[in-house]
């Protein structure tokens, strides 16, 4: 039947003819379609913060150890395998990013205090992609290669040493001979992390330095590997146990760290609580909205159905007419949301309502994370809500009495 | 005035199916926000909590200089007598004494720098929940026996468990050396590395015989039932203090500093997004209102015609509005309690909750509080934004011209 | 003279004047080192431990042989007696009557104070990587009652395991050592070894009274005084054993 397009265009002139009702309906659909968005994208930016700052310092998202390591984690249980061959197995599997590390306990000295922290010894070359130190943002600067002789220590450390760019420390470890291995570092640049714990906890010099001071060789304590989604990380984890062959142990990151692992969860219904509220928000204003539009238009639908229309066109209408509203205020919901995370993405920096909370700690930028699938989820949701909604009030409006509903005082 | 009211009153419900409709709006809303806020200031407690009690405990006494210098020889003198004491005086309250010193943990094949606690066995756990974090073997019995339980990681890097002996080595108050072989008879596990890697404890009687302590100590610890319990106890205890030993009381922000700043700053995130959903809310609820105002427009008009002003019919409006502002006020906030209270007696549990709480003795469920504060901030914006709503189309009455008014719609 | 072959002469001779009256500093330094040391020592010595509102007191004795290994037994407080300390080359160990065990001093416990006293492990277990792991200069040398002192600045190599900025340290020409100064990377005096008392003993001019002090804290040091010292004495390698260590055979 020929019905449908013809109930389009009436529905499509009606919206118009009521412009100001039409658009304030639609600016309901659209501030709820850009908070359902941009709550999403918020809160996705929160969780993947948090685990990425656990991850990074984590080994990756899959880790390799000697087999003896992860319960007696001592430098004599290093990987034994060296650099160059492990070049020969890991390169050509086409990883998105690996790197092998030297990481030991040791004690930094300056002339005031001394700390215990863990040593990382890194090729900052391959660490780039995905260490939580970024390199350009380091006060000084950062290792410049394995080779380097320099150190690079966080803010806070620097500041409990009272030390800086520019002076030496001591890094004292100890070689798998249990005898005691040291050496003066000149401190070359300082980090900053979300975490302050991190910057008292990590110090990172060239790998082949601390391999030379620890006397191990170019062997190294564990190797990492990166894969595209901290969620999904089987594939890596596949790959890299054939391309290790059994020799080494391998670990997924929540393996290894049961509490972000488990922390991770939390997050995840944390977020979920929040969406269904702003549904359950949104879907509300939805139907009332739409139920009170019905209302209002009591005597204008008696007059339809008393000059013939059909009740089920009736529905029809009302049903397209809330449908074309919603496809148009998730247009505009959309292009919205876009436009207001998008110069966002550098993070939206709440210190100045947190009272400098910079200094304390966790950190006070809220990074939004759009995803095309959150949108796309979003956009059914509402689109199947709206519909539901609509269904109730258009039923009603078919089955009005044309006459009671013409005679209805307002 | 009284008459402008008594029409705004019956105008209201002369529509009494519009007017239930928006009320409906705003009742919805408050109560999603009284939910969700305090929720909020639930977590916030829960956080804190979670974090004191591990080992903080709400408030220490201690000696003065020791919260910053710990020194070994700033100490509590004759501290298990004065916990004693103070568990007399507040017998509800969890009180333990401790001692502090850092030393030298040796077993067979390793050696380790450790902080060595001594803790009353007996009240403890009632501050800590260390002693329920024993993954194997017990907690301590007995403040005297020569035992000691430590922390999974530092277990792993002696390469002991329990029923080994480990070797400690330090100094004792006067300088002298401090050594004593113990027995491990538990390993705990908190899942805060820094403390599974660098504590013990061991009976406060031995660790007082090791070194040297002469019936002191370090921290009495002291925790509340709740932090505004501990507020209010926090007076009484300076004053229960005996007198002239220049001890003094540090409460919980002093000994975890920053811990206060990193919660608010979580809270900021939160309050972010809160403001997002009472935007949302409000809007919808002023969307609602702009709605019905508008298809009044020819009911204003005959009204004008009749020689009302535009301002007293923008007045009479506005009244409408702010009654039913009220009422949906009130219905929400008390209908947000009441939904809000059924959690607050039976737990709201986030999925993975029960595992945190299996595996790391946090709680597994979220209690949320419903105060003065959480009850009305909500709804309290909300009517504020139902307000502004009306003084729109208010507004627009003095533009309006009734005969084009009465042929609206 | 030929005016040419002046400046060659000039040039040849003031070396050698210099190289006779300017010793090298790096020998100085190890001289002095070698001289409290000696070849291989036998030492009983009090160190008392000073505080702002304590005081402790221990009698130690000590043996050293070559550069490193020395081993110290403390002999009072009775309550302490039999504790020791043993070092070879760059590790230690410890042992505690009390519980009757050895045990080795792991690398991040190095750098706390040995047995209590204002001296690193580490202080005692590297005390001659200063001749080493530094450049040594003369700053001046001055003739202070009939005895010339020289000031030796020593500035750690890049990547020596040392934090100070350079040291000072003062040396008579029979090589005593009266003071070593340790300051930071910013030339700031942190602490200071002083020599209070010098005598004859053993045979050799040696510092009877040192004491090791922080700038910023005047009123907490740790003093050394030796009662009795012998040099160049037999000494078994046997003695600088763990299991010495343990059943004193001394």
């Amino acid at each position: 039947m020929r019905t449908v397009p013809v109930l389009t265009r009436l529905a499509w002139r009606y919206l118009w003819r009521n412009h100001r009702r039409t658009i304030i309906m639609l600016s309901a659909i659209v501030i709820g379609v850009w908070a359902i968005i941009f709550m999403t994208a918020l809160t996705r930016g929160m969780v993947d913060q948090m685990i990425k700052d656990g991850i990074s310092v984590l080994p990756g998202h899959v880790q390799v150890h000697n087999p003896q390591f992860l319960d007696d984690p001592s430098v004599s249980n290093r990987i034994t395998i060296g650099d160059e061959e492990l070049s020969r197995m890991f390169d050509p599997a086409g990883f998105k990013a690996w790197a092998s590390r030297v990481r030991v306990p040791a004690v930094i000295t300056s002339e005031r205090e001394s700390r215990g922290v863990t040593l990382l010894g890194i090729d900052p070359a391959a660490e780039r992609e995905f260490s939580f130190v970024d390199y350009d943002e380091v006060e000084g600067r950062f290792l410049e290669s394995a080779e380097d002789t320099g150190v690079v220590i966080g803010r806070k450390l620097a500041k409990t040493l009272e030390t800086r760019v520019g002076k030496r420390i001591v890094l004292m470890s100890q070689d798998p001979d249990n005898e005691i291995a040291d050496r003066g570092f000149r401190v070359v640049g300082l980090f900053g992390a979300s975490m302050p714990a991190f910057e008292e906890m990590y110090v990172f010099v060239g790998k082949k330095t601390a391999q030379k001071m620890l006397r191990i060789g170019d062997t190294t304590t564990e190797i990492v590997f990166i894969g595209d989604d901290y969620r999904n990380v089987d594939p890596t984890y596949e790959r890299v146990i054939d391309s290790v062959d059994g020799k080494l142990k391998v670990s997924r990151w929540y393996e290894v760290d049961n509490y972000l692992g488990t922390m991770m969860k939390v997050m995840d219904g944390f977020v979920l609580i929040w969406v269904i509220v702003i549904f359950l928000a949104l879907s509300f204003g939805l139907v009332n909205t739409l139920v009170m539009a019905v209302f209002e238009r009591i005597r204008e639908i008696g007059l339809m159905l008393a000059l013939g229309m059909k009740p089920a066109s009736i529905l029809g209408q009302i049903i397209i007419e809330s449908m074309l509203l919603l496809v148009v205020g998730l247009a505009i919901g959309d292009v919205l949301a876009w436009a207001t995370i998008q110069p966002l993405k550098e993070g939206i920096d709440i210190s100045a309502v947190a009272e400098g909370m910079e200094m304390m700690g966790a950190s006070s930028i809220l990074y939004p994370k759009l995803y095309l699938k959150d949108m796309i989820l979003a956009n059914v949701v509402v689109l199947f809500l709206g519909f539901l909604a609509s269904l109730s009030p258009a039923w009603r409006a078919s089955r009005y009495e044309p006459v009671e509903a013409i005679t209805k005082v307002g | 005035m009284n008459i402008v009211l008594r029409l705004a009153w019956r105008n209201l419900w002369r529509h009494s199916k519009r007017t239930w409709l928006t009320i409906g709006a705003m009742v919805f809303s408050n109560t999603l926000l009284v939910f969700m806020i305090s929720i909020q200031f639930g977590m916030y407690g829960l956080m804190i909590d979670n974090t004191l009690q591990v080992f903080t405990g709400h408030m220490q006494i201690q000696a003065p200089g020791y919260k910053d210098d710990q020194k070994m020889r700033q100490t509590v003198p004759d501290i298990v007598p004065l916990a004693s004491q103070l568990r007399e005086k507040f017998p509800t309250q969890a009180i333990a004494a401790r001692g502090w010193a850092f030393g030298l943990a040796s077993s067979d094949e390793r050696s380790y720098g450790i902080g060595i606690f001594g803790a009353e066995p007996e009240f403890e756990p009632r501050v800590s929940s260390l002693p329920g974090l024993i993954k194997e073997g017990r907690y301590l019995h007995g403040n005297d026996a020569t035992e000691i339980v430590i922390g999974a990681v530092l277990a792993r890097n002696l390469r002991v468990a329990v029923g080994d002996e480990l070797t400690l080595l330090g100094s004792g108050l006067d300088g002298s050396f401090a050594a004593a072989v113990v027995n491990v008879v538990g390993v705990f596990e908190s899942g805060i590395p820094d403390i599974d890697r660098n504590f013990a404890e061991m009976p406060l009687g031995a660790f007082q015989d090791v070194f040297y302590m002469e019936g002191a100590g370090h921290q009495v610890v002291v925790s509340a039932a709740t932090l505004d319990d501990a507020d209010l106890l926090e007076p009484e205890i300076i004053a229960a203090l005996p007198a002239g030993t220049g001890l003094v009381v540090h409460d919980w922000d002093a000994l975890q500093p920053g811990l206060k700043q990193a919660i608010q700053a979580d809270m900021s995130s939160a309050f972010f997004m809160y403001g997002i959903l009472v935007i949302l809310v409000a809007f919808s609820v002023l969307n609602t209102q702009l709605m019905s105002v508008l298809e009044r427009t020819h009911e204003f008009g005959i009204v004008m015609s009749l020689g009302l002003k535009a301002g007293r019919l923008g007045r009479l409006i506005m009244l409408e509005t702010a009654l039913m502002g009220m009422i949906g006020l009130i219905i929400g906030s008390i209908t947000g309690v009441i939904f809000t209270s059924w959690f607050t007696v039976n737990g709201l549990s986030i999925p993975g909750m029960e595992e945190m709480a299996a595996n790391f003795n946090l709680p597994a469920r979220i209690y949320p509080q419903v105060t003065p504060w959480t009850m009305v901030t909500g709804p309290s914006v909300v009517f504020l934004f139902t307000l502004l709503a009306s003084a729109y189309p208010a507004l627009r009455l003095h533009r309006l011209h009734p005969v084009e008014a009465m042929r609206a719609n | 003279m030929n005016k040419r072959l002046l400046l060659p002469l000039i040039l040849f001779v003031i070396p050698t004047f210099a190289a006779e009256t300017e010793p090298d500093a790096t020998r100085i330094v190890r001289e002095a080192i070698d001289h409290w040391r000696g070849l291989s020592s036998y030492t009983e010595m009090t160190m008392v431990i000073h505080r702002p509102d304590w005081e402790r007191s221990m009698t130690m004795r000590a043996w050293t042989k070559g550069k490193d290994q020395t081993l110290v037994r403390v002999v009072e407080p009775k309550k302490d007696r039999g504790n020791g300390t043993l070092t070879d080359e760059n590790s230690m160990w410890t042992f505690s009557p009390k519980v009757n065990r050895v045990i080795k001093i792991p690398s991040s416990m190095m750098g706390q104070s040995w047995m209590g006293s204002d001296f690193s492990n580490k202080d005692v277990a590297r005390a001659d990587d200063i001749v080493d792991q530094y450049d040594h200069t003369i700053l001046q040398r001055e003739e202070v009652d009939g005895v010339t002192v020289y000031d030796v600045q020593s500035i750690p190599h890049e990547d020596a395991a040392v934090v100070w900025g350079r040291e000072v340290l003062r040396i008579r020409d029979d090589y005593v050592v009266l003071e070593h100064a340790f300051f930071d990377q910013d030339d700031e005096l942190v602490k200071k070894l002083v020599s209070l008392e010098i005598e004859e003993m053993g045979g050799r001019t040696i510092a009877k009274r040192q004491r090791m002090v922080k700038i910023e804290e005047p009123n907490e040091w740790t003093e050394i005084s030796v009662n009795d010292v012998e040099y160049e004495i037999e000494l078994k390698d046997s003695l600088f054993t763990l299991s010495n260590l343990r059943n004193p055979r001394d």
